[in-house]
């Protein structure tokens, strides 16, 4: 008897730790793939920036300071490694995108034009998609965060070796509209 | 009011309507058994039996049946990358897998989810509502659709629907058995009180089940819209999505009433004979709760 409900104690710690490993394993890895949503979204982006920049050059071929500013912002983008460096530089992006869509407000055939219509709603998609996939790798973190600092998860990130990760933070007031493509 | 606390609070209630169903289930057998004696006790398993095999039949080929009660039509990418692209949006925002998308041809504005789990689900859209709509009222209406997925709502709907079937199985094959043989148990224990209660029950049951039943689904409605927020962020976008809804005035040309409490927007308002019967919760407590979680930004 004595045999059996030791045997049964040992089981249920047992259980419980494999949970708690689990758990924070598990947590680490939805962080990892949130990551990698956000990098596929701001690759989409960055894809679809040259061609936005050449339709906008044939209508505004003079505007070249705004073209300047967003051929740069997305060399950084495309070149930034890590969460703060790659916040950092979309929020650039995110601005001079904002730029380039103001200026062409100003020039009527542009805006009629079909290519231009299709490529502005294939950027309002991809901007709530890169909106989108930081709100959900944030969430992540957040909930990883707190499994790192409570009990009884916090005991076990040692043993895990998984530890608290960087919020993805884009510096811009008005990032939740970026940029308000109408249509 | 913020989204989490809504949608726990909505989550609290769906389960205290199930355990409401499973006492009134309880209820209705104890009722069968101090009206007929241990004899009916064989009835319950039959009705529970019939009440699961036609519920779970279409539970679980809830995503291929449903496109054939409305009239919906499976489309690619190809033939609407831009509602492609939104449901896209929401995908990302959910971390849930694509759905199938289906387009019915119906000028009122409506859409619905369907399908047993998140792998087979399934969301469809009327044509009026893609016309109707902006992007961002849109993405709400596709948010509340994924959102139902999410929830699992087929599947409580499964059960409600099984136990409230159950429940009119017994209570209707019992109704009979007393219209024709009466009491069988002869033996004369019966306390009159008690025989009065269990018939009252046993006719109220069936009626008590599908308030039950619509109560559910008017919760899965409000935690529907919740956890839409939850997604998007933006409870703006189906707030105006769901007044674009309520100052239309038309109707989806429905095939069957079966298929109604699927739809964002109840086709079956106007019929409605109460609040206590109807699928959805009214319109404009919808609109009001979600202008009360835009004020806190």
């Amino acid at each position: 008897m004595e045999i059996i409900i030791a045997v049964a104690v040992i089981g249920l710690i047992a259980l419980f730790l494999i949970t708690q490993y689990n758990r924070l394993i598990r947590l680490n890895i939805t962080v990892d793939e949130a990551w990698a949503q956000i990098e596929v979204q701001l690759k989409r982006r960055a894809d679809l920036i040259p061609n936005l920049v050449e339709t906008v050059k044939g209508y505004a071929a003079h505007e070249q300071s705004t073209f300047d500013a967003v051929v740069t912002a997305r060399a950084k983008a495309t070149s930034a490694t890590g969460v703060a460096d790659t916040a950092a530089a979309d929020g650039m992006l995110t601005q001079a995108l904002r730029g380039l869509l103001a200026v062409a407000e100003a020039y009527p055939d542009l805006k009629a034009s079909s290519n231009f219509l299709s490529l502005q709603e294939e950027l309002a998609t991809t901007e709530n998609k890169v909106a989108f996939s930081r709100q959900f790798y944030n969430d992540n973190v957040r909930s990883l965060n707190t499994a790192v600092k409570t009990i009884p998860s916090k005991f076990f990130t040692g043993f895990a070796k998984v530890g608290e990760r960087e919020f993805y933070e884009v510096e811009d007031p008005q990032d939740r509209n970026a940029p308000s493509v109408k249509f | 009011m913020n989204f989490r606390t809504m949608q726990a609070a909505n989550r609290r209630k769906t389960f205290g309507l199930l355990i409401g169903m499973g006492i009134l289930m309880w209820f209705v057998v104890y009722a069968a058994l101090t009206y007929f004696g241990g004899s009916t006790a064989g009835i319950v398993p039959i009705a529970v039996g019939i009440a699961l095999i036609s519920v779970w039949g279409s539970y679980y080929g809830s995503d291929k049946l449903v496109l054939t009660m409305t009239g919906a039509k499976l489309i690619q990418e190809s033939d609407n990358p831009k509602l492609f692209g939104l449901i896209h949006e929401v995908i990302i925002a959910s971390g849930m897998p694509m759905p199938k998308v289906a387009i019915v041809v119906d000028s009122a504005p409506n859409a619905f989810a369907t399908g047993r789990n998140p792998e087979h689900a399934l969301i469809a859209f009327t044509t009026g509502i893609l016309d109707a709509m902006d992007r961002d009222q849109l993405q709400g209406v596709i948010a509340h659709e994924m959102a139902h997925v999410a929830n699992r709502d087929t599947l409580v709907s499964a059960v409600a629907a099984t136990t409230a079937g159950a429940i009119a199985i017994v209570s209707d094959m019992l109704t009979r058995m007393m219209f024709f043989g009466g009491r069988r148990d002869s033996n004369g224990n019966g306390n009159p009180i008690a025989l009065v209660f269990s018939l009252i029950i046993l006719i109220l049951a069936p009626l008590a089940a599908i308030m039950l039943k619509s109560a559910i689904s008017r919760k899965r409605e409000s935690l529907a819209d919740a956890t839409a927020v939850s997604f998007t962020r933006n409870p703006a976008g189906l707030r105006s999505a769901l007044e674009v809804l309520a100052s239309d005035s038309t109707v989806v040309q429905q095939r069957s009433t079966a298929v109604a409490h699927i739809w964002i927007e109840s086709p079956l308002d106007s019929k409605s004979v109460s609040k206590l019967f109807s699928t959805h919760p009214p319109i404009q407590e919808r609109i009001a709760v979600l202008r009360s979680m835009e004020s806190l930004g």
